[in-house]
Formats: structure tokens, C-alpha cells, sequence
């Protein structure tokens, strides 16, 4: 038996999808369950659902075989993982964004509000730019609105919502999406069935 | 059996290396700050519990036991020094971020290592796995392959630490994407790409990685492999090897092979190992250094299991019997052979299998547990 860790939401479904396309379903998943973990009688493998940001702890410390898990949580958290595969899904990247006709102030660090401290570190640390980290678990786009900050480090989709606040993307940081992940472990002894599913997937996400 | 599982393991460990020669290696608990900080990418944490001795030297509690052992080693090549130790050393956690106490056991072999005495350690690293009794596998590898690609394509030291940090985690597409970004050389850039999924059986893997070898490092590395895997064959302990191109330690230290054992059940690798001349020589020492170590705080939660009962039998006894005769009622219960926990009430929290009360005609069955 393989556990699979899936973030709960919309990627999850997505990425439930794509492992059902390759032969993995459980009609468990599909039902209106509320169960956190999923799985069919006689199945191959069984689904966790689990939220986004702790799918790589489930599977650094082997509560969970394999998982998917987006590129920003894998670099926030440094997780000791497999990365196998970059599922292509969930795409989106992590930005700086600022108020419309920010003047950085050089003379003084800058103020980031970010719910990714290890990244913006990591980022601003590069360009030896010194920094002073609020961190926030939500509604980031607030911060520079309040002067509680600069600017913001985080998620851009669209940038519908950068917009709707008057804020702007003012340097790209990296590309984000969904990646599959595998405890370090678990592709010692159930290195088969992983191979199989990672396979699979690749041709799926690659055809 | 007083001695719970992980206590016999590592009994059966010491009596396994000292049969091979190795001696135990005296150690205190702290060594000079200096040695850390000199050798910091060596460690798997920079931080290190530090504090100052009554002469004001900066002092550290032990973040790692081969360095100390290596400085202690004597500077020529000549002879083999063969060493092995139980210690705690004091890390940082990788997942509460405190400083945590590790227990571990480890051999190391120093001077002139050759063929056989690589084929030794391996194998002892093999038995070591073994002897915790649930499914195991070693995965070996070797710092020579990646390093030589890497080093003959010209990689500057940033890029290669990103290469191999993408490596261990066999991320090939981020790590093709890198390769094509520093513009390196197909010739190597290829090889290089391939060496995330450069693993499984070890037979195939090899033919595989002798493809790869373009050099005369690369080509040593892969042939010291297929020697070392030739010999524990003869032993017959060939199901429990494979290779695996993944596993890359820090090149600055290491260079020659390079292990990593697992057993089922456990979520991290339980031993890690490698040859680390390139260590020996920055402390100045002239000889070879080979090593592993067993992490035994990984392995308390896989072996321990807790037992169901804390004592055979709960021998209650009251305020007004004589002490003398509980102290005789008790002992005839020993001498049966019982665990006995003698109390004047109920423990609430004590599992016992059986529950007896004092009586002037000794201890008499009040209640059993199923």
C-alpha cells in the first residue's frame, strides 16, 4: 500500500485527476467523504488529504510514500525530499510587489511582508539588499496599504488582486508549480511502484 | 531481559567491531570551538553549542564525532589506525530547530586504506544494518563521478554546491534547466543530468555509470565500485546492495565511495558513510579516512516496542501489615520469578498483568487483567 499525500483544495482535485488518468483512483476520492484518508478495499494505494503546507512533513517524515506539493512550500520549508517531477500544474510565480510608482528608498532596509520569510531572505540575500521581515499569514496585499510595510513577497496568479489594491509586481523571484515528492525512505523499498506512477505521470505532464 | 532492544544492538555493534580490531575511541564531550568553526561545511548544522572554559577559550559540545577522531589521528600515512565509538552528539534539529542530543555508533578507519580495507568498513556497515533485524538496503555511491564531470566541465564551486544539492534531492528538471542556464558543455552537461536516476540494481547501474565515466577519476570511481560489490558478492551479501548516484556528500571532504543504509519503517537513513581524505588532509594528516555511522535515536522509534505490561504482578499491601512479612511476601514472589511492583494502593497508571493483596497467609489473587 502507497499513501499519497494531496493538498486539499483545487489543486488536489486537479492532481487526483492526473493520478486517476494513470489508473490510480479510488472511488473513495470521488464520493462526498469526509474522511482525511481515502482509500478503496483492495486498492493500491490510499489518498491523504492534507493541507497544502504540511504535505511535505507528511512526507519528510514518512506518514506519507509520496505527495504533491507546490514549489513555494518545498522552498519555504527546505524539507529533506525527493523532488521527482514537475507536474506542470498550479502554475504560478513568486513576485516583489510594491504600491503603482514605488521609489525604493536605498539609503534604509526594506520593510517585506511576506508569509515566505525563508525565501525573501534567501532572495534579498542574493542581492545583498538588507531587509527587515513582517510576517504575515494572510491578506499580505494589506501591508504596504497600511505602510506596514514596502512591499510584499508572495504568490501571483493572475494579479487580479495586485491590481484591485493599486499594487504592481515590481521584481519576479521564481516560477512556482506543482512538484511530486517522495519520502527518502519509502523509494528504497517501495522504489517499483513510485518508478511506476513517476513514469506514468511524466508522460502524461511531458505528452 | 533488562536491556531493551537498542541496548542489545548496540552491545552485539561493539562486540561486532571490536572482533574486526577497531577500539574503542576515549572521547570527552566537548572539544575546542575552532575545529568547528574551521570545518563548518563539514557539519550538517553550522550551529554549535557553545561556551567558554575557565581560561576563556571558546568551547563546543560535540556536533560531530569524526572530526575530533581525525584530529586525534597521528599525521603519517603509514599502518591503519582502526577506531570505533558510542557517543551523543549535540545538533540542531532539522524539525523543532532546538538542540537535540543524537546517539551514535560508528567505526572509522584511518592510514593507508586500500581495496580491502574499503571492502571492510562497507561490509561492516552491511552487518550493522543487518543486526537491527528488519528489511534493509545500502545504497553506495561514489564522490569521483560526479565530481570528475563536474570538475572536467568546469563548473565554479556555487554551481557545482547547486548541482549536487539538486542531485541529492534527484531533481533532474530543475537541474537540466541549471545546467543549460551555465551553458555547460553537452559532453558533461548530459552526463551530469542523468546522475538523479542514476540508481537501482547494482549490476545494470554500473554498466549504466561506466557509460558516464569520460575521465580517469571517473573511470577509477566506477571500477572501485564494481570491486568493492565483487568482493561482498563472495559473501554473499549482494541482495542488499544497490547503487544509487544520488547520494553526494560535501566534495570538499569527500572523495572517494559514499553510503547511506535504511531500514524499513523508518523515514530518514539510519547510517551514513564515505571515505573523507580530502578531510584528512586539511588536518594535515597524510593517511586516508574511512567511516560510517549509525544514528541510533532514528532507529528508537523502529525497534522499540513498548511492552504491554510495566510488572507480572501489583502486590497491594496496607498501613497496618507488618513490614517485614510484605518484605518476605514480596521476596517469595521474586524468587518465582514475577516483576513485582509493591505498593500500599492502586496505581492508576501502573499495567500489570495480575493484582494480589497482602494477607496474613502471604499475597492472595485479587484481580487478573486478560
Amino acid at each position: 500500500m502507497l499513501n499519497i499525500a494531496l493538498p486539499k483544495g483545487r489543486l488536489g482535485d486537479k492532481v487526483y485527476r492526473l493520478f486517476k488518468d494513470i489508473g490510480y483512483d479510488c472511488s473513495a476520492m470521488e464520493s462526498d467523504d469526509r474522511r482525511l484518508v481515502l482509500c478503496d478495499p483492495g486498492g493500491e494505494v490510499s489518498y491523504l488529504l492534507v493541507k497544502p503546507s504540511d504535505v511535505a512533513i507528511y512526507v519528510e517524515h514518512g506518514a506519507a510514500d509520496i505527495g504533491v506539493v507546490g514549489k513555494d512550500v518545498l522552498l519555504e520549508g527546505g524539507n529533506d525530499v525527493y523532488e521527482l517531477l514537475d507536474l506542470n500544474l498550479g502554475k504560478c510565480r513568486m513576485a516583489e510587489a510594491a504600491p503603482v510608482g514605488f521609489r525604493e528608498d536605498a539609503q534604509r532596509p526594506l520593510r517585506v511582508a511576506t508569509k515566505y520569510p525563508n525565501i525573501a531572505k534567501r532572495f534579498y540575500g542574493e542581492l545583498s539588499r538588507e531587509i527587515e521581515i513582517i510576517k504575515l499569514n494572510g491578506s499580505i496585499e494589506l501591508a504596504p496599504l497600511l505602510k506596514l510595510s514596502d512591499v510584499i513577497v508572495d504568490i501571483v496568479e493572475t494579479g487580479t488582486t495586485l491590481k484591485q489594491n493599486h499594487l504592481e509586481v515590481t521584481r519576479e523571484i521564481l516560477p512556482i508549480s506543482a512538484r511530486l515528492i517522495a519520502n527518502k525512505a519509502a523509494m528504497k523499498f517501495k522504489d517499483a511502484q513510485i518508478r511506476d506512477i513517476v513514469e506514468k505521470l511524466k508522460s502524461k505532464v511531458e505528452g | 531481559m533488562v536491556l531493551n532492544p537498542l541496548e542489545q544492538l548496540v552491545l552485539t555493534l561493539r562486540e561486532l567491531y571490536e572482533g574486526y580490531g577497531y577500539t574503542r575511541f576515549p572521547m570527552r564531550r566537548f572539544e575546542e570551538y575552532q575545529l568547528y568553526l574551521e570545518n563548518k561545511s563539514f557539519l550538517t548544522s553550522e550551529r554549535v553549542l557553545s561556551f567558554t572554559d575557565v581560561s576563556g577559550k571558546l568551547m563546543a559540545l560535540k556536533p560531530d564525532v569524526t572530526l575530533s577522531i581525525v584530529k586525534h589521528a597521528k599525521p603519517e600515512r603509514q599502518g591503519v589506525e582502526k577506531l570505533y565509538y558510542h557517543e551523543s552528539v549535540y545538533r540542531v534539529s532539522p524539525t523543532d530547530h532546538q538542540f537535540t542530543e543524537i546517539s551514535q555508533i560508528g567505526v572509522e578507519s584511518l592510514g593507508e586504506i586500500d581495496s580491502y580495507g574499503a571492502c571492510e568498513v562497507v561490509r561492516l556497515a552491511i552487518e550493522s544494518l543487518e543486526r537491527i533485524g528488519l528489511p534493509y538496503v545500502l545504497d553506495m555511491s561514489h564522490m569521483g563521478l560526479a565530481g570528475g564531470l563536474m570538475e572536467d566541465a568546469g563548473m565554479t564551486v556555487p554551481q557545482r554546491e547547486e548541482a549536487f544539492a539538486l542531485i541529492r534531492q534527484k531533481n533532474s528538471h530543475e537541474l537540466k534547466s541549471a545546467l543549460t542556464k551555465w551553458q555547460i558543455a553537452p559532453l558533461y552537461g548530459e552526463r551530469i543530468a542523468q546522475l538523479p536516476d542514476l540508481c537501482g540494481e547494482v549490476e545494470t547501474t554500473l554498466v549504466r555509470a561506466a557509460e558516464l565515466a569520460v575521465g580517469p577519476e571517473m573511470k577509477k570511481a566506477v571500477s572501485e565500485l564494481s570491486r568493492v560489490y565483487g568482493s561482498l558478492c563472495t559473501l554473499g551479501l549482494e541482495k542488499h546492495i544497490r547503487l544509487d548516484f544520488s547520494i553526494a556528500n560535501d566534495l570538499d571532504y569527500y572523495n572517494g565511495l559514499v553510503f547511506k543504509g535504511y531500514v524499513e519503517g523508518a523515514p530518514r537513513a539510519v547510517l551514513s558513510g564515505g571515505q573523507y581524505d580530502r578531510l584528512m588532509r586539511k588536518l594535515g594528516k597524510a593517511g586516508d579516512g574511512l567511516g560510517f555511522a549509525l544514528y541510533l535515536d532514528e532507529l528508537t522509534r523502529v525497534i522499540i516496542k513498548p511492552g504491554a505490561y510495566d510488572a507480572d504482578v501489583l502486590a497491594l499491601y496496607g498501613a497496618q501489615d507488618d513490614p517485614a512479612k510484605v518484605l518476605k511476601g514480596v521476596e517469595d514472589l521474586r524468587r518465582s520469578g514475577l516483576r513485582v511492583l509493591a505498593s500500599p494502593s492502586q496505581s492508576p497508571n501502573a499495567r500489570v498483568k495480575q493484582t494480589l493483596r497482602f494477607s496474613d497467609d502471604g499475597f492472595q489473587e485479587v484481580s487478573k487483567n486478560a
